[in-house]
């Protein structure tokens, strides 16, 4: 009978059709396990279909069979969940990596570099929170830079700028009167709390800043206030008011005050700086989207690509413009619905092959078909040729 | 015979082999596991192993008969609609009744040709 036929037929039809695309698998870099793997889910889903009794089934008991085929499926059940997971990972990550280097302009990439080097190195951290003392004083000059573009800033960035002036100035008076007095530990003692002030105020605009510049005075103060106990002498302290000694004095016990929450308060100023520098983001999705549409279409993941929308609509579209051109538009529609419900009713009933002759006489039909698959009744054969007649 | 490796007919993915053939490599590439790409070659070798093999090694025959629904015929395939057919398989010895069975045909001559 044809339908014992189809068991060993499609079954030839597989192996064959894993040998031959064998070849195409390790030029692609695919491990032949996927190759087995492929040919074992192909067999178990056409066992799901219980067309035909196939070779690979164990053929006394048709229960054992669907177990089999239910097993086999269950077991990939979690080899799709776990890697489409981690492919959810990896596209949610993959956006906020360029997102973050895009956002910082080239003269913080530095400092950003620095910021994600610091939380995984304990010691290091002198360095670049010694690095950033340069930068800090740099931050004014870059007030004007994005000021402009939040316009109601702008008075606050002249407030800051005068501050600053201000600030530096009153240090440096600070530290000659120091120097000059004598009475270095004391002095500085009273000039810090001005100091903290100040600088908190200069860059009123950023949190971060401000929080920096209390944590570094409040280091120079403890660094200060340890000084006169270890008996430096009173001319060291008073020199360490200046700006080499904020370096030295932060480098000491800033990793002991929540470093990690200014790292994360100037990475978000940073950041929102970036943007506002940029145009207020006017300017970003340019580079956003490019950066956006390269990470995806490098991935070869099924769903959600532009590229491939638009490909799959092309050739969806040509296809159809092939059948319009031919058919009308409502024999289309109302056969197309004839074929959905035939579909849907039972895909089994349903005759693929070639044909040799298709004659017709008046209402009776003839036809000489070749090389088929027939699918009845949920049975499937296959034939070599096949005679039909029939009346319309 | 059909000579060349290229030009064969897809619409046998469309039947149960072609479609259980086209889950598993959807599975796969939604795994990531293989390019669409390669999922393509995998189909086109299908089309063109199916066609072989159904002409080399299936020697069975049938006959049909029924009344034909609608009719269609475009591009070179020939689509029937029938309605109470009834297949004798072989030498008629088994038969098989179908309410309605859709035949989807495509010119035999343009494979071996091409």
């Amino acid at each position: 009978m044809s339908n014992a036929a189809v068991g060993p037929v499609y079954d030839s039809i597989i192996t064959e059709v894993i040998n031959s695309v064998r070849v195409d698998f390790e030029e692609n870099g695919v491990d032949e396990g996927v190759l087995e793997d492929l040919k074992k889910r192909w067999q178990a889903k056409l066992s799901q279909m219980k067309v035909a009794q196939f070779p690979w089934d164990p053929k006394p008991e048709p229960p054992p069979a669907s177990a089999a085929g239910t097993g086999t499926q269950a077991a990939t059940v979690p080899q799709t969940s776990a890697p489409a997971t981690n492919n959810y990972t990896h596209s949610t990550l993959s956006p906020q990596g360029p997102a973050q280097s895009l956002s910082l302009p080239g003269q913080l990439a530095p400092n950003a570099g620095g910021m994600a080097l610091k939380q995984e190195p304990g010691l290091v951290n002198a360095d670049p929170v010694i690095k950033q003392e340069p930068g800090l004083p740099s931050m004014p000059s870059m007030h004007p830079g994005y000021n402009p573009a939040a316009t109601a800033r702008g008075t606050a960035a002249q407030r800051a700028a005068q501050a600053l002036e201000n600030q530096f100035g009153q240090r440096a008076a600070a530290s000659i009167n120091a120097i000059h007095s004598g009475m270095a530990s004391q002095m500085n003692a009273g000039a810090q709390p001005q100091q903290s002030t100040r600088p908190g105020q200069a860059p009123q605009p950023m949190n971060a800043q401000q929080q920096y510049r209390q944590d570094v005075a409040a280091a120079m103060q403890q660094r200060l206030q340890q000084v006169p106990h270890t008996g430096a002498p009173n001319g060291l302290p008073a020199s360490q008011v200046d700006g080499p000694s904020d370096a030295a004095c932060g480098s000491g016990p800033r990793p002991t005050m929540g470093r990690t929450e200014i790292d994360e308060h100037l990475h978000a100023q940073l950041a929102a700086r970036a943007k506002q520098m940029e145009g207020g983001g006017l300017m970003l999705p340019l580079k956003d989207a490019t950066k956006d549409r390269s990470v995806p279409t490098t991935r070869p993941s099924k769903g959600g690509l532009a590229q491939h929308d638009g490909a799959e609509d092309g050739i969806k579209s040509e296809e159809d413009e092939d059948k319009d051109a031919i058919n009308s538009d409502l024999d289309d529609s109302d056969e197309d619905k004839d074929d959905e419900e035939d579909d849907d009713e039972s895909m089994g009933h349903m005759m693929l092959c070639m044909y040799d002759k298709v004659q017709r006489v008046k209402n009776k039909w003839k036809c000489i078909l070749k090389d088929g698959v027939l699918t009845v009744n949920g049975k499937e054969y296959v034939f070599h040729k096949a005679t039909g007649e029939y009346e319309w | 015979m059909a000579s060349g490796a290229t030009n064969f007919y897809d619409l046998y993915r469309h039947g149960s082999l072609g479609v259980s053939l086209t889950d598993a490599l959807d599975e796969l590439i939604g795994d990531e596991r293989i390019d669409p790409q390669l999922a393509m070659k995998v189909l086109t070798q299908f089309d063109r192993i199916i066609a072989e093999t159904l002409q080399e090694k299936v020697k069975a025959r049938l006959t049909f008969k029924g009344s034909l629904d609608t009719y269609r015929f475009c591009d070179e395939v020939w689509t029937f609609l029938i309605r109470n057919v009834t297949f004798k398989l072989d030498n008629g010895s088994q038969t098989v009744q179908a309410d309605k069975v859709k035949i989807v045909s495509c010119s035999a001559k343009r494979t071996e040709e091409k």
